[in-house]
């Protein structure tokens, strides 16, 4: 997935675990960038009574660098508490919640939002309300106008949200982890000799019904890059992002009070920045590591990135169908075209009228050039489909990136870097058969983005 | 450059304190001490109490990351006293949201002591 239980460690730690990061300028709103950080993957949505929350033992933080040098420059802090209004029931609702105060819901989720600026701290809110979880017509009647309430205005044009989503990130997870048979090609894979499937099926998207919870941030473009941007091509246009979240060093099960004690200084148990990095390029030796560290200490993990096991692995899954990939690998080039997409940006003069080149640190991050304004009819594939809007500039919710990084490790992105590479037709079409069309609850068209979370009466496996 | 990212380190001057409410009685949690020279002892206390008040002449000078609250002063919160090594003495001492390491042999032995 694109990093849902990507590590050995934050796998069993759910609320602490970020599942995909989105930054993009707001289509509705181009004078704002709009970050995403999801974190609790898999949420079935009739998972109650104890329906899903933010953990409050947890530091949510959304960074961004717009120097170059893979550490934050502003951070954005969330941080939660959950009060009860009603300790004496098992409900999480008595009755329908018509509104943010409804005295009918019982259990609530509040958060602050605090901003890092050059060691200077800012809380721009406290005391927000998170919307309810989508249960059911019953207890969430109208969940969107609910949902709505959740988004409050602060100061400086700032607009926040925090609560449950529609799951908007699409994969095949059940053909990806089985050994990479993507169903659309199937009966090209070498199926270990059992001869189980003789033609393409479409993908099945294993995220179609799954909720996740969201902290949506809209922020005017000034307030993010370290100046005002002068075009593409400027370097103060282009700023990275990432997501962490962090616990205290200790945590104690009182057994006296039936409740764990949390102390010391926090440190950072996860992190995601480009989609699928620590998932799929980073061995699962070091994954934990990696989940503990910021993005300038990439540099460690770069041979991960240049030489991907993934691409070595697929000509052999697929006997004659990688042949120039195949001897890519055998060459032992590293693959610079991977280092540029995902560790430094696409400097300009690689993808005309592009750039989004952050300088030589290596560093895992999203990189958003803030003076490309949204695309009018989007492309899915990003930049793949010519849309220099979409991944990896930034990344939006809809992007198909597993399709677009499927066909970067096959090699479809090499000849950025080497234009005498041919790759393979293969890499061109390879794909684990979804769109964004498989993705049942659609997306909204302004903030904060993602659909209404699937209710748990409606789907209720 | 600001190191807000940098494991959150830097952050942590920043954080609100544990806003849980502080234990009404002194109470002390001892967890898996080990019979030879690792255990941990968990106390959860107001302040400083008379178990360590005797000992820090001894100890060794404090080694603090993550900020300046609760050292020597009132602490709201649950104090956590992670004993590492008992001959060293070594001592990672969590409160709030700051973490001291000091070295204490006799506090150590004590500690040790405590949990046989």
């Amino acid at each position: 997935m694109s990093s849902h239980r990507e590590a050995p460690e934050i796998s069993k730690d759910p609320v602490a675990d970020s599942t995909d990061v989105y930054a993009f300028v707001s289509p509705d709103r181009p004078d704002a960038v709009t970050l995403i950080a999801n974190y609790i993957p898999l949420q079935g949505p009739a998972g109650g009574p104890n329906f899903y929350e933010f953990g409050d033992d947890v530091l949510y933080q959304i960074h961004v660098d717009n120097t170059g040098d893979g550490q934050a420059d502003i951070s954005f802090q969330f941080r939660f508490q959950t009060v009860l209004r009603d300790a004496d029931t098992f409900l999480y609702n008595t009755g329908p919640i018509y509104s943010l105060g409804s005295q009918n819901w019982n259990s609530r989720q509040f958060y602050s939002v605090t901003c890092i600026r050059h060691g200077g701290s800012t809380t721009l809110g406290s005391g927000l309300a998170c919307p309810p979880c989508n249960i059911g017509p019953l207890s969430t009647p109208n969940y969107a106008g609910l949902a709505d309430q959740a988004v409050h205005r602060l100061p400086g044009g700032i607009r926040v949200f925090a609560g449950q989503r529609a799951e908007g990130f699409y994969v095949d997870l059940g053909s990806i982890f089985d050994l990479a048979n993507l169903r659309p090609f199937q009966e090209l894979h070498t199926q270990y000799g059992m001869h189980i499937f003789d033609k393409p099926a479409p993908g099945v998207n294993a995220t179609a019904a799954l909720n996740v919870h969201s902290i949506a941030i809209q922020v005017p473009i000034t307030q993010l890059t370290r100046r005002r941007p002068h075009g593409v091509n400027d370097p103060a246009a282009v700023i990275g992002v990432w997501t962490t979240a962090s616990r205290q060093r200790v945590r104690l099960w009182d057994a006296d009070q039936a409740e764990s004690v949390n102390s010391g200084p926090y440190r950072q148990v996860s992190r995601l920045g480009n989609p699928l990095v620590n998932e799929v390029l980073i061995p699962l030796g070091k994954k934990d590591l990696w989940n503990t560290l910021p993005p300038s200490d990439d540099k460690q993990f770069a041979s991960y990135v240049t030489n991907p096991e993934l691409a070595s692995l697929l000509p052999p899954l697929y006997p004659g169908v990688f042949p120039n990939l195949a001897a890519l690998d055998k060459s032992g080039a590293p693959r610079s075209d991977l280092e540029a997409i995902l560790l430094t940006g696409l400097p300009s003069g690689i993808v005309p009228g592009f750039q989004n080149y952050t300088g030589p640190v290596l560093a895992d991050m999203l990189r958003l050039n803030t003076a490309i304004p949204p695309t009018r009819k989007p492309h899915e594939l990003g930049i793949l489909g010519g849309d220099l809007a979409g991944y990896p500039d930034g990344r939006r919710v809809f992007d198909d990136v597993v399709t677009i990084e499927l066909r970067a490790i096959a090699g479809a992105t090499y000849p950025l870097v080497n234009k005498k590479y041919v790759p393979d037709a293969a890499a061109t079409k390879i794909t684990d058969g979804l769109t964004s069309r498989s993705v049942p609850s659609g997306y909204l068209k302004r903030f904060p983005y993602l659909g209404v979370p699937y209710s748990g009466f409606d789907t209720p496996s | 450059m600001s190191g807000p990212s940098r494991g959150d380190v830097d952050l942590d001057r920043a954080l609100v304190p544990d806003s849980r409410p502080a234990p009404s009685r002194r109470r002390v949690l001892l967890g898996a001490a080990g019979a030879g020279a690792v255990g941990l002892a968990a106390a959860a206390v107001a302040s400083a109490g008379p178990a360590f008040a005797d000992t820090s002449r001894t100890a060794a000078a404090p080694a603090h990351d993550g900020g300046d609250t609760g050292h020597g002063s009132e602490v709201s919160g649950p104090v956590v006293v992670h004993l590492r090594d008992v001959r060293s003495g070594e001592l990672d001492i969590f409160a709030g949201t700051t973490h001291t390491r000091l070295r204490d042999p006799d506090l150590a032995s004590r500690l040790a002591r405590a949990v046989r």
